[in-house]
């Protein structure tokens, strides 16, 4: 990989500080993370996983430490630089769906364009193609809860993608479902990073990890393994 | 951008009223009754404003009124201040030669009492009747619709005869021509020469329609009444002079009249028509201020109640708001959809309150009998303030939503 790197992190450190004592979620990560990737995080629980997942999704800011993305330095940033940010570069999987009860799936997934100041014309067009490119054409109208989960987890990962950015971030998106909806979801992660889509993906499940070609494990809040596979 | 976003607020907005709609009724109701409050009593103000325009012009805007003692309350005829009791009643003779000045028009006095019509079994309840001459339409306007008016000679001598009103005469007469019959106004006998109509759409106090005209000389005979509150001389000038030359050559008449000398006050008061809208438009404006601070009071209830039901709003959205933040929303935008989400319910509540006190205001009108048309302003400024209720009211709900940390957001269970 001679260009580039999407993602780059440098002694990236992220402290908590509660009353007397220190916790340290994260303590000097170093990980390159190039386009088109598609990379799973495991490791035990507390060792840092969500932590990354949210500095490299610009919810959170590193104590210490480098945050590059796409060229930019996104460490230093103000916070309304990092929501537009968000809106732009990152597209969010959660594993509780986080979807709004209310709206209709069609208006969940054109939530980004709102705050992309798209058009309303322009965002009901994107969104229903995000929607056709998670096999939900037919449940646009459809509300979450007349929705099964696997269909959720579709929707939020429409919404994901309306904004088309530059890495789909998924913090265990299959921990809410039964393994046979969690192979299908899968198999659209697997088919957006055919597609080109870099994913980055946190799971604690093999199965789910045997699924990305690269796997990195933390331990404790740094890297403690890199493993690129090739592809079967 | 702007505008997707305040279509977004719109939308929390009805979402959230419609998913809650007693808790919203009731956050609102404040503000309905704080906005139909100041609109219906902007309507019968309006309307009773419209009313004393309308029978300033009947009357003429330029007429003046000469006054014993001019106050805006009545004052009590057995407890006068000396400053009264030193006055002079007004006269007739006085009327009189004010009517020779080259520069008047018309100048007579009047005497208003309050007394019960009768005729055979029906009476009606005290109502105005009025001691004038036979010119009284310059001032009332109105027409003769049967019969005439009284001539002068009747005038003079004091005959017992009486012009009715329409109104009045279908209340005590009923089909029966009353035209040369013999009715009773405070018991005396007096002979019906004609029928009255009142101009259209005129200011009456509710109980205070005029019913019938007599003549001056037969009400000083006939009727008892209090010489400070119930005399008035009115006075019209001629066309082309002005108001104020008419009242300088009126005045110098009365105070040769009455030999005041240089440098004496007037022993008498004469106000324009100006002064009297003024005097109005003073107890209105306390009316006005009274309702102010009352529907202030409910508004700021419905305020209060607006931000109780959106800190609830933010509290049990935390995680919608974490959702929202995560996909992209600045600070700023998550404020401004809260605010319009406020501002979207208390406009709600406006709208709602306008209709409500438009309509009691209608009705309250066709009770009092009168009509006049919406006040635009009010529901102008009740709108702008309804909403501008729902932005200060939801600026510390909506900068509590706005400064959430979208991680602990997103965890809120
Ligand atoms: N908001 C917080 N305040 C204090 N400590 C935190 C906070 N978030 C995470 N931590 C701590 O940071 C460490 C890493 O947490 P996390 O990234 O959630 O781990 P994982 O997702 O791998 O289970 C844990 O020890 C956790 O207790
Ligand atoms: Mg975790």
């Amino acid at each position: 990989m001679a260009e580039q790197p999407l993602i780059s992190l440098r002694g990236l450190t992220r402290e908590y500080r509660m009353d007397a004592e220190t916790v340290y979620a994260l303590r000097g990560i170093e990980l390159a993370i190039g386009t088109n990737e598609y990379v799973a995080i495991m490791g035990p629980s507390g060792s840092g996983k969500s932590t990354l997942m949210n500095v490299i999704g610009c919810l959170d800011t590193p104590t210490r430490g480098e945050y590059w993305l796409n060229g930019t330095e996104v460490s230093r940033m103000s916070d309304d630089e990092l929501a537009r940010v968000r809106n732009r570069e990152i597209g969010f999987v959660f594993q509780t769906f986080n979807l709004l009860p209310r709206a209709t799936a069609l208006h969940n997934v054109e939530l980004p364009l709102i705050y992309a100041g798209t058009s309303a014309r322009e965002r009901r067009r994107a969104a229903s193609r995000a929607l056709e490119r998670v096999g939900l054409a037919d449940r646009m109208h459809h509300r979450p809860n007349e929705l099964s989960g696997g269909q959720r987890q579709r929707v939020a990962i429409a919404r994901a993608l309306v904004n088309d950015p530059s890495i789909l971030l998924a913090d265990e998106p299959t921990g809410n479902l039964d393994s046979v909806t969690s192979q299908e979801i899968m198999a659209v992660f697997g088919e957006l990073h055919t597609q080109g889509q870099t994913v980055l993906m946190v799971t604690h499940e093999a199965d789910i990890a045997a699924h990305a070609h690269r796997v990195v494990t933390l331990l404790d809040g740094v890297v403690h393994s890199d493993s690129v596979r090739e592809a079967a | 951008m702007r505008l997707t976003n305040l279509a977004e607020g719109a939308m929390m907005a009805m979402d959230a009223i419609r998913s809650q709609k007693l808790r919203s009724a009731l956050t609102i109701l404040g503000i309905i009754i704080g906005v139909a409050t100041v609109m219906s009593m902007a309507s019968i103000v309006q309307g009773i404003r419209g009313q004393i325009f309308n029978t300033l012009e009947v009357v003429g805007p330029t007429t003046f009124r000469i006054l014993r003692f001019f106050s805006s309350t009545p004052l009590n005829p057995d407890a006068l201040p000396r400053e009264v009791r030193i006055r002079p009643v007004l006269r007739a003779e006085e009327a009189e030669a004010i009517a020779r000045l080259p520069e008047i028009h018309y100048s007579a006095i009047w005497v208003g009492v309050f007394e019960r019509l009768e005729y055979e079994g029906s009476r009606t309840q005290p109502t105005v009747v009025y001691g004038a001459d036979e010119r009284f339409m310059e001032i009332l306007g109105g027409g003769i619709t049967a019969g005439r008016v009284f001539t002068s000679p009747e005038a003079r001598s004091g005959a017992p005869v009486v012009i009715i009103e329409e109104e009045a005469v279908a209340n005590i007469f009923g089909q029966i021509n009353p035209l040369g019959r013999t009715m009773r106004i405070a018991g005396r006998p007096f002979r019906v020469v004609g029928v009255y109509r009142k101009p259209e759409n005129i200011f009456q106090p509710p109980g205070q329609e005029i019913s019938a005209i007599v003549p001056f000389e037969t009400a000083k005979r006939a009727f008892r009444y209090d010489e400070t509150n119930s005399l008035i001389i009115l006075v019209k000038p001629r066309e082309g002079v002005t108001v104020a030359r008419a009242m300088d050559a009126t005045t110098v008449q009365l105070r040769r009249m009455r030999s005041l000398r240089p440098g004496d006050p007037n022993t008498f008061d004469m106000i324009t028509s100006d002064q009297i809208l003024d005097v109005f438009n003073r107890l209105t404006g306390v009316f006005f201020l009274v309702m102010i601070v009352l529907s202030s009071v409910a508004l700021m209830v419905g305020g209060i109640g607006v931000m109780a039901i959106m800190l609830v709003s933010v509290t049990s959205r935390t995680r919608e708001i974490g959702v929202r933040k995560a996909l992209g929303a600045t600070r700023r935008e998550i404020l401004w959809q809260f605010l319009i989400e406020a501002a979207t319910l208390t406009l709600v509540g406006g709208a709602i309150g306008i209709v409500v006190g438009l309509t009691a205001g209608e009705v309250l009108k066709r009770l009092l009998g009168f009509e006049t048309g919406v006040p635009v302003w009010s529901a102008v400024t009740a709108t702008a303030v309804s909403v501008g209720i729902g932005l200060a009211f939801g600026l510390l709900p909506a900068s509590r939503a706005a400064r959430l940390d979208p991680i602990e957001a997103l965890r809120y269970e």
